[in-house]
């Protein structure tokens, strides 16, 4: 008995010790980032580099620049309103367009999946011309809500993906009892079906989250003023004409657009991996 | 329970987006009152970078004075990173959401009026002989494309050498007035430091035509004929082979780098001491004060050959794009162009080429005082609407001759070929 | 489910309709335009008027040596971060699922790096794996590994290296969570009676866990594939496709010769080229699993 419980946990300390190492990788990055934040932006090139900032050196003025600016304010906010309007837009198109494909048939259903499916595969970016003439068209480029459309119907298809495959798993005994009440479709998508698949809705909700909070290449294509950019399109702009880059502000403003996003992670991770575990990717 | 939590999230987010959707609203509409009679709009891109000196004089001090001189505009200055702004007009040209009137390097105004996207500005304004009066000719050449001109003269600037004050004094050498005593400096000054880590006599940060063609030039090289019609016979020319060849040497002898993507960015590697040398514009005495104030340079000429002295010239132009306001873009052009506006840019570093700013104390007293020698002998990258083009491939088969050892002349030999056509078209 | 009532009926098209409308005009008109533009001929010269060019932009692309370049980059990106992601994705649900405690502690930590940005990430090991980085500083000066610093950047399988580490770094945590929640909705009596038949721990893998999460292992696969395709961001902080255009992928190449070089037509034949060889390597990827389900 002593021996197998030994050996059990001799098993188990190997295990830690696995995935303590990976956890070092996975971390060592974002420490090295906000250690060089920390760093006056003439120490960048040292000798010898130090892992963290010595103590005669450690300095705020980085996060003293970023955060006296007030376009950072703007950027941050421009980032948020874009990312959080994205998600609710999202999570009610998709989860409309789930039910619908998963509970009925109606002329072009398999059309219309097999479009879902296809546009999964197409890379958004490859869109970006003639996506860019649309924008034209529509009047919508360099405003900050032109950007959500866009981005709503970027994440359309996968968030449409998952939540029918979740609402696959709910029983249809459930909306058949609603119908035998005398309610309608309305009723059941309202009442079962988006409270019942809220973990899969919140699971792609942070994907799309992530991806409006991070998209690069069409914010920096369609927005054009200093005070309209998203966040990651302002750090870029730290890379300065002559190769000039300020790493120092580079990496402070970084770090203040990411502790938002692992700080929600970190409170919502729950819902997130309930919401794939239970039927959203069985394939 | 489960069910309860989600609901609170869901409403929590709700309210966020609302909460900021009117923030976002207010800012848009600055306290919300309507003004009686609405300024007219004039929309500016430009690529003085977000954080410089040029960009507060510009936001601060010249924009609210034409404001107050011209009651009734109000300009909406947008910064680009340089590459940025170039791939955003092409964007833009597209459809038609391009500013009224832009700064752009003077490389690019061949390249976009090809594309028919700027004004005949001799055309289209009836005053203009009277405000180019003012400005320099030779900067004025640079707007001039197919007959008519398509922008004014904004800036002029161009590369001299920088070298490290103390590293030059240690290693018992003078400042490189020709290019032999350049290479000897450089392969002097290179090898290893006293922590042990590799230094470089000379830096460029990158390959194109901007980096090596002062070289080139001064060697008694050339890319094209003088009617940029022909590079065969020039671009592959016994002085550019060798000067190519040279640089090769060097970079395999560790005398030469910095444009490899893992090199030490230009600014770091000359602050911390491991570039002893480099070509570099009016621009780096402000960054070299803001990131390493402590560190001691001087500069000196570019490094005569046999072709002479002489550096790549600089600058920009300012310009605007059909379908804009062009009056009120006009009357931009001639304020930026002003000696008021030209005398304040003067004192951040941009030199320029107003006639009377020029004799201005400020500029006889400005830190660029020893590139306005060096103007004078400056010569312009090729004027043509493929340049942009051209100058890819150049910076591709210079890499390759370079990095990979790629035999000199017949790289060369098939670029000239390449570009034989490009000129042609 | 069959509708019965008109009511119904107009119920389920009023939900159809935001999302068919959406999708029909900023996904599918915009493919169908791009269709078309990729066979004019579209650039800086004819930015006003565009004469049809027939299969001439495509000719262009399939002929293009960069193309072939950035088209090999692009194959071998996904063949090595697939893989690699996947292995090591599955590894740590595994260990993280066999462990007694800590285990939300561990799934937070390995997510990390999914929720950070493409465009911080890059920045970071741009900065890390600068020839003049703490990296080599670390390999040679520390440990000795090397004795000249590593140029990770400067060459085509360097800065690949370098891209795909990034790949790698950044997904393992996305494959840790799916592969933890199918891990979990295998069921315990296959393990159970997998001990009384005296399996080990690694025989139990293989014979229950790995046949059991197949439809996740291609949900995961097709996903990934699909993701190594749209690598952009990376590439594009990290070497912007230097030295000489070695280093490009499809969509960065597609990126500069649009707005770049302004090849408009260009571009978009290249963009169905891409196109064309996902939808066929997705297709490929559910017919090998069916088979070998069937068998």
């Amino acid at each position: 008995m002593k021996r197998i419980v030994t050996k059990k946990s001799a098993k188990n300390a190997l295990l830690y010790i696995f995935l303590l190492l990976g956890g070092a990788v996975s971390v060592m990055p974002m420490i090295y980032m906000i250690s060089t934040s920390l760093k006056p932006n003439g120490a960048l090139y040292e000798f010898p580099p130090h892992f963290l900032p010595t103590a005669e050196n450690i300095t705020v003025e980085n996060y003293a620049y970023i955060f006296g600016q007030e376009k950072f304010y703007r950027n941050f906010l421009n980032s948020a309103f874009v990312a959080l309007t994205t998600v609710l837009i999202a999570a009610f198109i998709a989860t409309a367009l789930a039910f619908c494909l998963a509970r009925f048939r109606f002329p072009g259903r398999k059309l219309l999946f097999g479009l879902v499916i296809g546009t999964m595969i197409i890379p958004g970016t490859t869109l970006i011309i003639t996506q860019y003439q649309l924008a034209d068209f529509l009047n919508v480029t360099n405003k900050l809500w032109g950007l959500i459309p866009f981005y709503v119907a970027w994440v359309i298809p996968f968030s449409t993906f998952m939540i029918k495959g979740y609402i696959e798993g709910i029983p249809r005994d459930y909306d058949e009892a609603v119908y035998a009440d005398g309610g309608n479709v309305f009723t059941v998508f309202f009442k079962i079906i988006i409270p019942l698949s809220s973990p899969a809705i919140a699971s792609v909700s942070i994907f799309n989250f992530l991806t409006a909070w991070e998209e690069f290449p069409w914010a920096l294509t369609v927005i054009n003023d200093n005070l309209k950019r998203t966040l990651p399109i302002a750090i870029s702009g730290f890379f300065g004409q002559h190769q000039f880059t300020q790493w120092g502000y580079v990496f402070a403003m970084s770090v203040a657009s990411l502790m938002p996003v692992i700080i929600v992670f970190i409170c919502f991770q729950r819902y997130f991996v309930s919401g794939l575990q239970s039927g959203g990717i069985k394939g | 329970m489960k069910k309860q939590t989600m609901k609170k999230v869901l409403a929590f987010a709700l309210a966020a987006v609302m909460v900021l959707g009117v923030l976002t609203a207010c800012g848009k509409t600055p306290a919300g009152s309507p003004q009686s009679s609405d300024p007219v709009v004039i929309d500016f891109w430009h690529h003085y970078s977000a954080q410089s000196a040029e960009n507060e004089t510009l936001m601060n001090v010249l924009i609210p004075k034409f404001e107050e001189e011209n009651p009734g505009y109000k300009v909406n200055a947008v910064s680009h990173e340089w590459a940025e702004l170039h791939d955003k007009i092409i964007v833009n040209a597209g459809s038609d959401s391009l500013p009224d009137v832009a700064r752009l390097d003077i490389a690019w105004v061949p390249e976009f009026q090809k594309m028919d996207i700027l004004v005949p500005l001799d055309k289209e304004m009836s005053d203009f002989s009277e405000v180019s009066g003012n400005l320099l000719d030779s900067a004025m050449s640079t707007g001039f494309v197919k007959g008519n001109y398509y922008a004014m003269a904004l800036n002029t600037n161009t590369k001299i050498l920088f070298y490290n004050e103390q590293a030059l004094a240690d290693a018992g050498i003078a400042v490189p007035q020709t290019m032999d005593e350049l290479y000897a400096a450089a392969a002097k000054l290179s090898g290893t430091n006293a922590a042990g880590q590799q230094v470089w006599g000379l830096n460029e940060p990158a390959l194109s035509g901007w980096n090596i063609l002062p070289y080139i030039w001064s060697n008694g090289g050339a890319i094209t004929n003088e009617d940029y019609t022909k590079a065969t016979g020039y671009l592959n020319s016994a002085a550019t082979v060798d000067t190519v060849k040279k640089f090769a040497d060097m970079y395999k002898e560790g005398q030469f780098t910095g444009f490899n993507s893992g090199d030490i960015p230009m600014t770091d590697g000359f602050g911390t001491g491991r570039y002893m040398m480099l070509l570099e514009g009016p621009w780096k005495t402000a960054e070299m004060n803001g990131a390493y104030p402590d560190f001691k340079y001087g500069t000196g000429n570019m490094p005569a050959g046999s072709g002479g002295s002489h550096s790549v010239l600089g600058g920009e132009d300012i310009a605007m794009f059909k379908g804009g306001d062009n009056e009120g873009a006009w009357l931009f052009m001639k304020f930026m162009t002003s000696e008021f506006a030209q005398e304040e840019m003067a004192k951040c570093g941009q030199i320029p080429v107003n006639k009377t700013a020029l004799e201005s104390d400020t500029v006889k007293n400005a830190a660029f005082a020893p590139f306005l020698e060096a103007i004078t002998t400056a010569v312009a990258r090729p004027p043509v609407a493929s340049w942009s083009e051209i100058d890819n491939l150049l910076s591709v088969a210079v890499t390759d001759i370079i990095v990979n050892g790629a035999d000199a002349q017949t790289t060369l030999d098939s670029l000239a070929a390449q570009v034989d056509t490009l000129l042609a078209d | 489910m069959e509708l019965r009532t008109g009511r119904n009926k107009r119920q389920v098209a009023l939900l159809l309709l935001p999302g068919v409308a959406m999708f029909a005009i900023f996904t599918i008109y915009p493919i169908i335009k791009l269709f078309f533009m990729s066979f004019l001929q579209w650039d800086f010269g004819s930015m006003l008027s565009q004469s049809f060019a027939g299969l001439e932009n495509y000719k262009a692309v399939l002929g293009d040596e960069t193309f072939r370049i950035a088209f090999a980059n692009t194959i071998i990106y996904t063949l090595v971060t697939v893989p690699g992601q996947m292995i090591l994705g599955l590894m740590a649900a595994v260990f993280i699922n066999a462990i007694p405690r800590f285990r939300v502690s561990f799934r937070v930590i390995y997510y990390i790096p999914v929720i950070t940005s493409w465009v911080i990430v890059s920045l970071v090991f741009r900065y890390v794996f600068n020839t003049e980085g703490m990296l080599n500083y670390v390999l040679t000066n520390v440990l000795h590994l090397t004795d000249s610093y590593i140029a990770w950047l400067d060459t085509r399988w360097g800065g690949l290296s370098v891209a795909m580490m990034l790949g790698i770094w950044k997904g393992v945590g996305w494959n840790m969570v799916v592969f933890l929640a199918a891990l979990q909705s295998v069921p315990q009596e296959l393990y159970e009676s997998a001990s009384i038949d005296g399996c080990g721990s690694i025989q139990k893998f293989f014979k229950i866990t790995l046949p059991s999460i197949r439809p996740t292992i291609l949900f995961a696969l097709v996903m990934l594939t699909i993701g190594g395709f749209n690598v952009f961001t990376s590439i594009k902080m990290i070497t912007g496709g230097k030295p000489m255009h070695q280093t490009e992928t499809v969509l960065t190449w597609m990126y500069y010769k649009a707005f770049n070089t302004g090849e408009f037509g260009y571009a978009a034949a290249l963009s169905f080229v891409v196109a064309v060889t996902l939808i066929f390597l997705a297709v490929l990827q559910f017919k090998v699993m069916k088979n070998n389900e069937a068998n």
